[in-house]
């Protein structure tokens, strides 16, 4: 029994992927689309506000910032994705660490109040700064992903996929891994994670930028395969979405993360029939989750257990 | 220097402070009470506007008695709010645990949760754009004092709030229940003792602060002529960078701030186009969490 | 390191919050193996002694060395990495985190810890300390007899256990200095002497130990030398038979509170 579930995971993953492709239903495609990017944002999302302990209100800004620097990269600049993806990542890491640095010694509700003031900057400067931006007309006719000069929404899952695997990935190991034990006590106590030895300055700007770096990969996604962004995806309501998902899933878990994006996405996508009640949803299932299961689906401490098992077997050197 | 337009944005800022520090007052007692961010207080607001909006269509009543109906509306509000994101959370009686930080990021995620549910609702019910507001009640006629051009808006602002803050610090001080809310803002296992109800204390705060936000809601509903689901957002994130400017539980400093804030914005728009204009808010958050800690006015403050 | 030299010396360390001096140009040395006890009537500055030497409060004016290198004026975590480790008066372990992770963030914080080794790209080293954390961590868990626990959750265990998974974190990390204060504060009197025997194991394999304690028949029971505060000043320093005779102990003890006969 090597990781089985591991596998499981794998084999499910790819029996959806082929069922979605083989239906040639394109809105479902685009769903699934928008889940896996929402799967990014949230793990990334997860590894600040969960693992780390710090409330973030304004990871969709960050996210913004991904997609706007995708975007013009590639219509100002020419770039292709290839280019842009990368670049993306970097600015937006960039911009987490300017945020970072001074508001890391902010605590608790602080914190999440700063995060979601400098949030709206960034969306009131995506706004009006029109002749950078195109403000609030957005940015239109952003190239698609090509690979060997295919292109088209099969190549654009292939690609969101694959990129939310790498993603995910990172983000589990650094989550499973001594380096996740130092981020869960900065969470747990910071004074007593500094008197262990931890730099938890430090380390707090560098899990902010690490997740930040993820939001703009899921921003460069989000613009090259809807081929038009506007300030309006990027708004405080996005990343409360973002926060339900992660609590919803369980905060610190990751694969809590992936379960809480795609059912925040799916659910109000079958509930279409209904009217526009996706936010009225969202809004019904943090509160219960909350009150009734504050520990999520999928919570922290099984999730934990689950990667420890996995990665004993793998022989990763992070249990006992 | 006597610039008239100058005079008259100062005016303008001044009732958009009162306005942001009515809201802000609802935060502070809030804050100072239970150590929370009660996220849903910008909906408070919104639900006073169209409260008096539904009045106005359904009754026409004279504009006073609005006003009142819409504080009934809001005590309500924030009685309910209290009970379904707040009381829930609440098990243990101590100071340790009512003010802990598992309490603050619960509460503070479970009030955002209630401000999505009702803001959404109101959107399905009323569409998310403006409503059409009956002319008679727009408080938008000109009236010149010494050359100022100001609106009736600006004068039942005024009135209103002077009104409301002198009633507040009336309640605060030389009542019964002001007294428990002092006390269980200052130390909650001591108020206990001296045999306070601090439930009540707690209510009747949720009560007050949402009272003030409802009214405050309408008012700038007639005022702007506008009102609609999302329009709570604003005010509220100025209201609370006007408590935490003021220093979180002062309340004479959240209205100084308020007016601070409303003004600033006020004489901004003569140098910034509109759009621009939210940034100075959020400046001057940043500026006072990042270098201002105790607040501007130094009042001490835990940093939790 | 020679038997005798000096481990921490502190030099008319003097610290002021506004108008009151909570500690008043104390110095004192702690030799290389030492069990040194810090004793005092509450509100004798113990706790500031202490957050001066861990570097959580500034010092208004005075030294502190360790090994030599002076150490005020660096950030708590410098000085933890410096090798002084400690618990806290009222039990600061990481709740929601398994006992065996709560350990292996004492030696974690002598790492570089940089961000990308999880991701593979640490190389050898990543790996090899990898490894010395696993070590330390266990061997920590089994010191203090918790292994079997380790997979629990830290909230799970009983309040005598947590207080050595407290004091296994900070072992785990290879402290040359260990402060615990008020180790034995919540114990019965059967956990007090397991406690007080257990501390002076540690003293025996060579770690120099500063006991902070507010109780004093602990630190009269195992330590060697034991210093004595009082508004802020260091009235006493000798052999717990010598401190226990001086008059201005005994008046310090007296005028404030009766515990000294405990």
């Amino acid at each position: 029994m090597k990781p089985l579930a591991l596998i499981g995971t794998v084999l499910a993953v790819a029996a959806v992927t082929a069922a979605l492709l083989l239906s040639g239903s394109s809105y479902a495609v685009q769903v699934a689309i928008t889940a896996l990017i929402f799967v990014i944002l949230t793990a990334s999302l997860n590894l600040v506000t969960g693992t780390a302990g710090l409330m973030t209100l304004g990871h969709a800004a960050f996210y913004g910032v991904g997609a706007y620097a995708a975007a013009l990269l590639s219509t100002k600049l020419g770039l292709s994705f290839w280019v842009t993806l990368p670049l993306a990542g970097l600015v937006t890491a960039f911009f987490g660490f300017l945020v970072a640095l001074p508001t890391m010694r902010l605590t608790s509700i602080y914190f999440a109040v700063a995060t979601l003031a400098i949030g709206e900057m960034i969306v009131v400067a995506i706004t009006n700064w029109t002749g950078f931006t195109r403000g609030p007309m957005g940015i239109r006719g952003i190239p698609s992903i090509t690979v060997f000069g295919h292109e088209g929404l099969t190549v654009n899952l292939l690609v969101v996929l694959a990129a939310t695997l790498v993603s995910v990935w990172a983000i589990w190991r650094l989550t499973h891994s001594y380096y996740g034990n130092g981020l869960r006590a900065l969470r747990e106590d910071d004074q007593c994670a500094e008197a262990m030895g931890l730099n938890a300055v430090r380390l707090k700007i560098e899990v902010f930028t690490i997740a930040c770096f993820f939001a703009g990969i899921a921003g460069a996604l989000f613009a090259h395969t809807s081929g038009y962004i506007s300030p309006e995806s990027f708004r405080f309501g996005e990343s409360i979405l973002l926060l339900t998902m992660a609590v919803v899933g369980g905060l610190g878990s990751v694969p809590g993360s992936a379960i809480g994006a795609i059912i925040l996405i799916v659910l109000p996508e079958l509930l279409r029939g209904a009217g526009n009640v996706r936010m009225v949803a969202v809004g019904v299932v943090l509160f219960l989750c909350i009150l009734f299961l504050p520990k999520g689906l999928f919570g922290e401490v099984s999730a934990l257990a689950f990667a420890r098992n996995q990665l004993r077997r793998a022989g990763l050197g992070w249990s006992r | 220097m006597f610039d008239v337009h100058f005079l008259q944005q100062i005016v303008n800022g001044l009732s958009l402070g009162l306005v942001y520090a009515l809201v802000a007052i609802g935060f502070t007692l809030i804050f100072g009470v239970l150590n929370v961010v009660n996220f849903a207080h910008g909906e408070v607001y919104t639900i006073g506007a169209f409260a008096g909006l539904l009045l106005i269509t359904s009754v026409a009543p004279p504009l006073f008695a609005v006003l009142l109906v819409v504080a009934a509306v809001g005590a309500l509000t924030g009685f309910g709010l209290e009970r379904l994101a707040f009381k829930p959370f609440r098990r243990f009686r101590d100071e340790a645990s009512i003010k802990s930080r598992a309490m603050r990021e619960a509460t503070l995620l479970s009030s955002l949760a209630l401000s999505i549910v009702a803001r959404e609702v109101l959107d399905l019910a009323f569409g998310g754009e403006m409503q059409v507001i009956p002319q008679s009640y727009l408080l938008q006629t000109p009236i010149m004092i010494g050359g100022v051009a100001l609106t009736d808006g600006n004068l039942v602002i005024l009135g209103a709030s002077i009104l409301m803050l002198a009633g507040l610090q009336w309640m605060l001080y030389r009542t019964r229940t002001g007294l428990a809310i002092r006390a269980v803002s200052n130390n909650v296992l001591g108020a206990q003792f001296v045999g306070i109800n601090t439930e009540r204390a707690i209510v009747a705060t949720f009560l007050v602060g949402s009272m003030l936000g409802a009214v405050a809601g309408i008012m700038v509903g007639l005022y702007d002529g506008s009102i609609f689901p999302h329009m709570g957002f604003g005010p509220a994130v100025k209201a609370f960078v006007a408590m935490v400017m003021g220093g979180l539980s002062s309340i004479p400093g959240a209205v100084i701030s308020a007016l601070i804030l409303g003004v600033a914005e006020s004489v901004a728009t003569d140098f910034v186009s509109a759009g621009w204009k939210d940034l100075i808010a959020y400046g001057f958050l940043i500026v006072t969490l990042v270098f201002f800690p105790r607040g501007i006015f130094g009042y001490s403050r835990e940093r939790v | 390191m020679v038997a005798m030299s000096a481990l921490l010396e502190i030099e008319a360390v003097t610290r002021r919050f506004g108008g009151l001096t909570a500690v008043d140009a104390v110095s004192a040395e702690i030799a290389q193996g030492a069990l040194v006890g810090l004793i005092g009537p509450n509100g004798a500055g113990k706790t500031t002694l202490f957050n001066l030497i861990s570097g959580v409060t500034p010092v208004t004016s005075g030294t502190i060395r360790l090994a030599g290198e002076t150490i005020t004026g660096l950030e708590p975590y410098q000085i933890a990495r410096r090798g002084i480790g400690r618990t806290f008066q009222n039990l600061r372990i990481f709740p929601n985190m398994t006992v065996f992770d709560n350990v292996s963030v004492g030696p974690l914080g002598h790492t570089r810890n940089f961000w990308w080794e999880p991701l593979g790209l640490g190389g050898a080293r990543a790996a090899a300390e990898r490894e010395q954390i696993t070590k330390s961590a266990r061997d920590a868990l089994a010191r203090v007899g918790l292994s079997a626990e380790a997979n629990e959750l830290a909230a799970n265990l009983s309040y005598g256990k947590r207080k050595y998974l407290e004091i296994a974190r900070a072992l785990a990390g290879r402290p040359r200095l260990l402060i615990l204060d008020e180790p034995a504060a919540g114990l019965n009197e059967r956990e007090t002497s397991e406690l007080a025997r257990f501390i002076r194991e540690l003293n025996g394999e060579g770690l120099t130990v500063l006991l902070v304690e507010h109780d004093m028949s602990l630190v009269m029971e195992i330590c060697q030398r034991v210093m004595v505060l009082a508004s802020g000043r260091k009235i006493a320093d000798g052999t717990p038979a010598e401190v226990q005779r001086d008059a201005a102990v005994l008046a310090a003890y007296l005028g404030t509170e009766d515990e000294a006969h405990a």
